[in-house]
């Protein structure tokens, strides 16, 4: 969910700007090392931005009808780690505003912090914590997308209500509201995204699995154990 | 799809010849004097001539432009109408009783909706104005010069190069499982769009395996190189945008006071 060009106010737009600036500094600090060690990781890092981007333009089946789109940051998330993906998110976000007129330039530091930022952040932790407790993959990466999604909107709202509180009753009403109103369209969303990337995650590991094997996002007991229960 | 993507017109706009700092210091700098603007006014005005810049010099075709103004609009209603009914301020200007309570609409909440309508068409009309006159490629030379490092500017060339890769990928895949049926029915709609879902990565996967392949035949070292583009910048045109921009400030400066409710 991009918050629109023009809607924040100034200073919660500068605000935003500063909070997500050190994540993706980091994230540029790993990419500069990752692509001086491994000079094959660029276009792979390329096409899975592209891949974000493509992924996050497409429309899900939505069941209230309105027009949703998957935010696809989770399965960055899950294949790169949350620091590399805040890079990705940046560019991908940029390329929205100026390809499809989704998101702003001012709003960019609150949408990177929301979509970029945030999201992929829970979504790497639920995914490791999935893991490490031996919870099936399917379903781990079914909670990772469905909850990158979910908090990524949880933030948008909290954006929004920081910057228009209720005079009465301040920022608890005004954010209560706002997630009220976009839980309408998010929550169903949240929950396609989280089946439509877990079911891509499993054509992944029939077709290529030595690419999950290489970005260690999985070990090679899970993938026996994943393999075994999909024969 | 492929026909929501702004930068096949960005190319061919009438602008194409005009420095990118230029059309960039107008777009960013129109959105900020919007953002600035204490009253609906400028913003309203900013929006006016903003699309009047994109349509009449940019000759961006009027229906692409008003199919363009529906997207921001969504978001803005939902988000509008909390900010009305719960923001509160000033004296109650309408009360609608609704299922046992009354939903107040103040004066204060109903100047800053006005608002931010305002600040976003301002600021939506400035931004499609930069994304329909300025392609991506003049972007990166700008982004060249700002001295980002080059791997974020590598990436963010690859990136751009393989969006319409993939988008290809897309539309043949997506053609195959409609004409198979594929998306007759939600089960079948999730099925199919997860099996695009999956294809896509492995493909774009095996893409950027080639693309290595072939960088490190033309020897690769690590920086892409930019052709650098020299344009003029003709002076009539920074004191055209210059004193814009400024009236557009004087503008925001005098309507400070004067409030709609």
């Amino acid at each position: 969910m991009h918050i629109m060009e023009g809607f924040l106010p100034l200073f919660w737009c500068i605000f935003w700007y500063i909070i997500a600036l050190p994540f993706v500094a980091y994230g540029v600090l790993l990419l500069n090392r990752l692509t001086r060690e491994h000079r094959d990781s660029l276009p792979l890092l390329a096409v899975a931005g592209a891949f974000i981007f493509v992924l996050s333009s497409l429309k899900l089946p939505s069941v209230t009808g309105s027009c949703s789109h998957p935010t696809g940051t989770g399965l960055g998330a899950i294949l790169f780690g949350p620091f590399l993906t805040s890079v990705m998110g940046v560019i991908v976000l940029l390329y929205q505003a100026l390809f499809l007129a989704h998101g702003g330039l001012t709003t960019l530091g609150a949408n990177v912090f929301s979509m970029a930022i945030a999201g992929p952040f829970l979504g790497y932790g639920i995914y490791r914590g999935g893991n490490a407790i031996g919870l099936n993959t399917f379903v781990t990466v079914f909670l990772a997308a469905a909850f990158t999604d979910l908090f990524t909107y949880v933030i948008t709202s909290l954006q929004l209500a920081l910057a228009f509180p209720a005079q009465s009753g301040g920022i608890m009403t005004s954010f209560v509201t706002f997630a009220a109103i976009f839980a309408i369209t998010q929550i169903p969303l949240a929950i396609m995204e989280g089946i439509i990337i877990a079911l891509t995650f499993k054509y992944i590991i029939q077709a290529r699995v030595d690419i999950l094997l290489k970005l260690r996002v999985l070990t090679k007991d899970q993938i026996k154990k994943v393999q075994e229960s999909l024969a | 799809m492929m026909e929501q993507y702004l930068d096949g017109y960005a190319q061919a706009n009438g602008l194409r010849d005009v420095d990118t700092r230029l059309k960039l210091l107008l777009g960013l700098g129109a959105i900020l004097i919007s953002l600035s603007s204490t009253t609906p006014w400028t913003p309203l005005f900013i929006a006016g001539t903003m699309a009047m810049v994109t349509l009449f010099l940019a000759k961006i075709p009027g229906r692409l432009y008003l199919t363009l103004l529906l997207i921001p609009l969504s978001f803005s209603v939902f988000s509008v109408l909390v900010i009305l009914f719960v923001r509160g301020g000033g004296a109650p200007l309408f009360i609608f009783p609704v299922a046992g309570i009354s939903l107040t609409v103040t004066t204060g909440s109903a100047n800053l909706a006005l608002l931010l309508i305002a600040r976003t068409l301002g600021g939506m009309s400035s931004l499609f104005f930069i994304a329909l006159s300025t392609p991506m490629i003049e972007i990166f030379s700008f982004m060249h010069s700002l001295r980002l490092p080059p791997a974020v500017i590598d990436l963010s060339m690859l990136i751009y190069h393989f969006i319409f890769v993939l988008v290809g990928e897309v539309i043949s895949i997506y053609n195959a499982q409609t004409i198979r049926h594929g998306y007759t029915s939600l089960k079948r709609s999730v099925h199919s769009l997860a099996m695009l879902g999956g294809m896509l990565f492995i493909r774009a996967w095996r893409q950027g395996e080639e693309l290595i392949t072939a960088m490190d035949a033309r020897c690769y070292d690590g920086k892409l190189e930019l052709p650098g583009e020299q344009k003029n910048t003709r002076p009539v045109l920074i004191a055209y945008i210059v004193s814009y921009l400024a009236g557009c400030g004087v503008l925001s400066y005098f309507s400070s006071s004067l409030v709609i409710f």
